[in-house]
């Protein structure tokens, strides 16, 4: 065992709270648990060994101010190295929203927590153990039948220097509620987080939902996000991938109920010796589901990236619709791509279809911009953008797309220098 | 409609009668002593047996494979005969005339005329029944141009040194568990050299058949093409109908060097075993090729039978402008299950590969394909294009895919794609209203689904497939 895992184990045994019923079993796994090296599937090319080599220390510096989004105007919930920061998070809500923290929850919350910790994906990773017998504070989000709520929520996570977080989140959209969440994940200095959150989301229901992993250079990050569709729900998620140090993101998506509908973009941009790996899996379990997924990425320098893109169909899912697209781009001799779409298919009246390409820049449309007069770098941060911006349009929600824009041309210009 | 499919994929596997032959059969059982006595048996000299021994002791440290998405019952590897020949081999055949008339029966049953049809046809053919390579026709002629097309157990005699550089250099011993076995053991196979410059005068192909009970089969195949030759060589093979589940643990390398083409192409109609998946063939093979400068491989493979298929024919594309290509038609029925695909490794610049994968799944059938495109750091202008489609008949069958696709070099290009689809009424519809009965709508149907792979194959062989495609189609839609 190593250290990271037999301290994790240790601290564990010493965590009692209301959820203990829930983590006991997590611990037993996790007890009998192993590292993943190279023959473990799931992190074949992701070393986890950068997390023995953190330091955490006991003092950390908890005042720091996290940045607003200009124009989101949205309901924020701050944790600050694991911690709910009360005096930045927004003090009213909405009507038809209830939040409460993990730690002071009352007993309905603690009884909807209790029956749904864990139990959209049921199957953990090591690290997803680790979040569920650790997570000391995180947020339980209750959107009341048939609201809509017009504030998105932001949930932030935000590590200091030394810091070691484990947050966790349930969201519970009931039937015909509407909501927007972003979960937003900072702080580049040395630090170890576990965040993981859990969406159900009932008949009729629509989640627009936001993950920003862009925690870069010595954050190492692991996290996911789960989501339950019921039926007739509507997911739209966008996920933006910096990679850093070591930073693996999980999601997950369930249909549950027929005719939902699940549309996914991510978008990967490393540079430096940045590693993102992204895990997805959809589940169809029922006929009638659709899924599209995006996902597109480019990779610079010395960065590696890893992307498993699975969907599986169960054999009672007839009429399924589901596509997976996988397009990135390798900027240099020394960065590396692994990319595995996977399709699993057990009905037979289905179209599914995946497809993934590796490439780098058209050379033609360099020529064509060189050969206006753009500088050779200038055009590769346009043709970048381009590529990037089609998902960016998508976004649904606009302020958070403008905002965006500038630190994905920032991080452009710096792939380039690099 | 279900019910109908299920109904006719009932049909009789037509390979699966059992010849009387009297043979010589090892009792069941693995340790260095059966070992000692193969390679006696066919009095192999010192190193030979060492190499064996060393890969048997390896083998013993290793354990079965488990990723792969196929599920079957553990393999006792000690209630498997490792040898078993025909008894009138004993004084081996000097030529035809001499073989057992019921072998040769036989082979004449499953259709491979080892005379005439053979010379109108031009196909040089080397039969291995159970263990031992019963005959190879064609030699003179062969021989004339400078092609060695023998058994591997009389180029280990005749030709120790070709034998010696190139074997285990394409698939090392320690491969993977089934190799090493088949290291271990086997007991024969082919082996064919083709000289600098020549273009092998015939297509050359290789017949396999299980006959004894409890017995495996593990041969081993080494095909070396030098600089700037070429050959195209075909592969069959059929066993009996029998409840236990038999193993077949192949080996292939194929060794090309500077400028040389080899055109390697497979129909695989082991025993399926029955309906409820009881007996049939393991056919767990590790087939390779190492493809030097200029050099092009091309695996066709057509698998209709075995109960379970684990195979992965592979190029490793070493040499700058090297081409490797893989098509693959699987057809799975009953409980039949496979999982299979190609490696696609590139070393050199400017190689390209392409991959074409079938895969049609009926009745309980589970049908994946799994394979590895690698764009390695000096591959300047590599390409590599796949498509991997599936087609499901009826809803209790499965269709997977488990594309592993690896990048570090910017210039390479890599396409992946992937579709699933099924039979659909409106193209039974059409076809039925121009006048052409279900069943030949599906497999017309079919046929097209796998047309670009069909037309890789040789002729003879195509027609082939598509007869066995049809047979193992026959009725199931209504």
């Amino acid at each position: 065992m190593s250290n990271w895992l037999e301290s994790a184990v240790t601290r564990a045994e010493t965590v009692s709270d209301w959820l203990s019923p829930k983590r006991e079993a997590s611990l037993a796994l996790l007890r009998e648990a192993k590292v993943p090296t190279r023959k473990t599937e799931a992190w074949k090319y992701t070393p986890v060994r950068a997390i023995d080599q953190v330091t955490v220390s006991t003092e950390v510096s908890a005042s720091v101010q996290v940045e607003s989004i200009d124009d989101l105007n949205s309901v924020d919930l701050v944790f600050i190295n694991g911690e709910f920061d009360a005096a930045q998070s927004s003090s009213e809500l909405p009507a038809g929203l209830t939040v409460s923290r993990l730690v002071d929850a009352d007993d309905s919350a603690r009884a909807w927590a209790l029956s749904a910790f864990s139990n959209i994906k049921p199957d953990r990773h090591l690290f997803g153990l680790v979040n569920d017998v650790l997570a000391t504070d995180g947020a339980l989000i209750d959107v009341a039948e048939g609201v809509e709520i017009e504030q998105p929520i932001r949930i932030v996570s935000l590590l200091t220097q030394g810091a070691e977080a484990h947050t966790r989140v349930l969201v519970r959209l009931a039937e015909r509620s509407k909501v927007a969440i972003v979960e937003q994940f900072l702080g580049n200095e040395a630090s170890y987080n576990t965040g993981f959150a859990e969406y159900d989301v009932a008949a009729e229901a629509e989640l627009e939902h936001y993950r920003f992993a862009t925690q870069v250079n010595e954050a190492l990050s692991i996290g996911g996000s789960h989501f339950n569709l019921g039926e007739k729900a509507q997911l739209n998620s966008t996920l933006i991938g910096f990679g850093s140090k070591l930073s693996r993101v999980d999601v997950d998506v369930t249909h549950a109920g027929s005719h939902a509908f699940a549309k996914m973009n991510v978008i990967y941009l490393l540079d430096g010796k940045e590693l993102f790996d992204l895990h997805s899996t959809v589940e169809h379990a029922v006929p009638h589901g659709t899924t599209e997924e995006n996902v597109r990425g480019i990779v610079a320098d010395h960065a590696k990236v890893v992307f498993n893109g699975r969907i599986h169909i169960h054999r009672n899912a007839q009429k399924t619709l589901a596509e997976l697209n996988n397009r990135n781009l390798l900027m240099s001799r020394t960065a590396e791509i692994n990319t595995k779409p996977e399709l699993e298919i057990y009905a037979d009246d289905v179209r599914c279809a995946h497809g993934a390409t590796i490439a780098e820049l058209d050379k033609k449309a360099l020529y064509y911009m060189q050969s206006r007069g753009l500088s050779r770098s200038q055009a590769q941060v346009m043709l970048n953008f381009g590529f990037i911006n089609e998902l960016v349009e998508q976004m649904p929600n606009q302020v958070l797309a403008e905002w965006l824009r500038p630190q994905l041309k920032a991080r452009f210009a710096q792939m380039e220098v690099g | 409609m279900t019910e109908q499919i299920d109904k006719v994929l009932e049909r009789e596997y037509e390979a699966g009668f059992v010849s009387d032959i009297e043979s010589e059969t090892f009792d069941p059982g693995l340790n260095e002593d059966v070992i000692r006595r193969i390679s006696a048996m066919k009095e192999e000299p010192e190193w030979m047996l060492d190499w064996r021994l060393k890969a048997f002791a390896a083998w013993q440290e290793m354990v079965e494979p488990e990723w792969a998405h196929v599920d079957y019952q553990k393999i006792d590897y000690q209630a498997i005969s490792y040898y078993s020949a025909p008894k009138s081999m004993a004084d081996k055949p000097k030529s035809l005339d001499e073989v057992d008339p019921e072998l040769l029966r036989t082979y004449e049953k499953l259709g491979i005329p080892l005379i005439e049809q053979q010379m109108l046809a031009g196909v040089a053919v080397d039969a291995v029944f159970d263990s031992v390579s019963v005959v190879t026709t064609f030699r003179d002629k062969l021989e004339e141009a400078g092609v060695i097309f023998c058994p591997i157990s009389e180029a280990i005699k005749k030709y120790p040194e070709l034998v010696k550089k190139y074997l285990s250099t394409v698939v090392p011993m320690k491969d993977n568990f089934f190799a090493t076995l088949n290291c271990a053991v086997f007991t024969d196979g082919s082996f064919v050299y083709i000289p600098k410059g020549t273009r092998c005068p015939m297509e050359l192909s290789t017949y396999f058949r299980i006959n004894e009970q409890n017995t495996g089969q593990f041969e081993r195949t080494l095909i070396i093409a030098d600089e700037g030759s070429h050959v195209s060589y075909l592969e069959g093979c059929t066993a009996p109908q029998r409840d236990e589940n038999q193993l077949h643990a192949a080996v292939v390398e194929l060794v090309v060097l500077d400028g040389a083409e080899v055109k390697y192409s497979t129909v695989q109609n082991w025993y399926p075993g029955d309906e409820n998946g009881k007996g049939g063939i393991y056919n767990f093979v590790t087939k390779r090729a190492v493809c030097h400068t200029d050099a092009k491989v091309s695996w066709t493979q057509v698998e209709t039978g075995s109960a379970v298929t684990w195979k992965y024919p592979s190029c490793i594309l070493k040499g700058d402008n090297s081409i490797g290509e893989f098509y693959s038609v699987a057809l799975m029925r009953g409980a039949q299950q496979a999982d299979t695909g190609t490696k696609m490794i590139h070393i050199g610049k400017n190689t390209r590969s392409t991959i074409i994968s079938k895969g049609i799944s009926a009745g309980r059938s589970n049908n994946s394909y799994r394979g590895l495109v690698r764009m390695n750091p000096g591959a300047e202008g590599a390409r590599n294009f796949t498509q991997c489609d599936s087609l499901l008949i009826g809803d209790k069958c499965g269709a997977h895919t488990f594309p592993y696709v690896e990048s570090k070099n910017p210039t390479a290009i890599v396409e992946h794609e992937a579709t699933t689809s099924k039979v659909s009424d409106d193209q039974m519809f059409l076809c039925q209203q121009r006048g052409l009965d279900p069943e030949k709508a599906v497999s017309m149907i079919v046929n097209g689904f796998c047309k670009e792979v069909f037309k890789e194959l040789p002729m003879e062989f195509a027609v082939e497939a598509g007869k066995l495609l049809e047979i193992s189609l026959e009725g199931s839609v209504g």
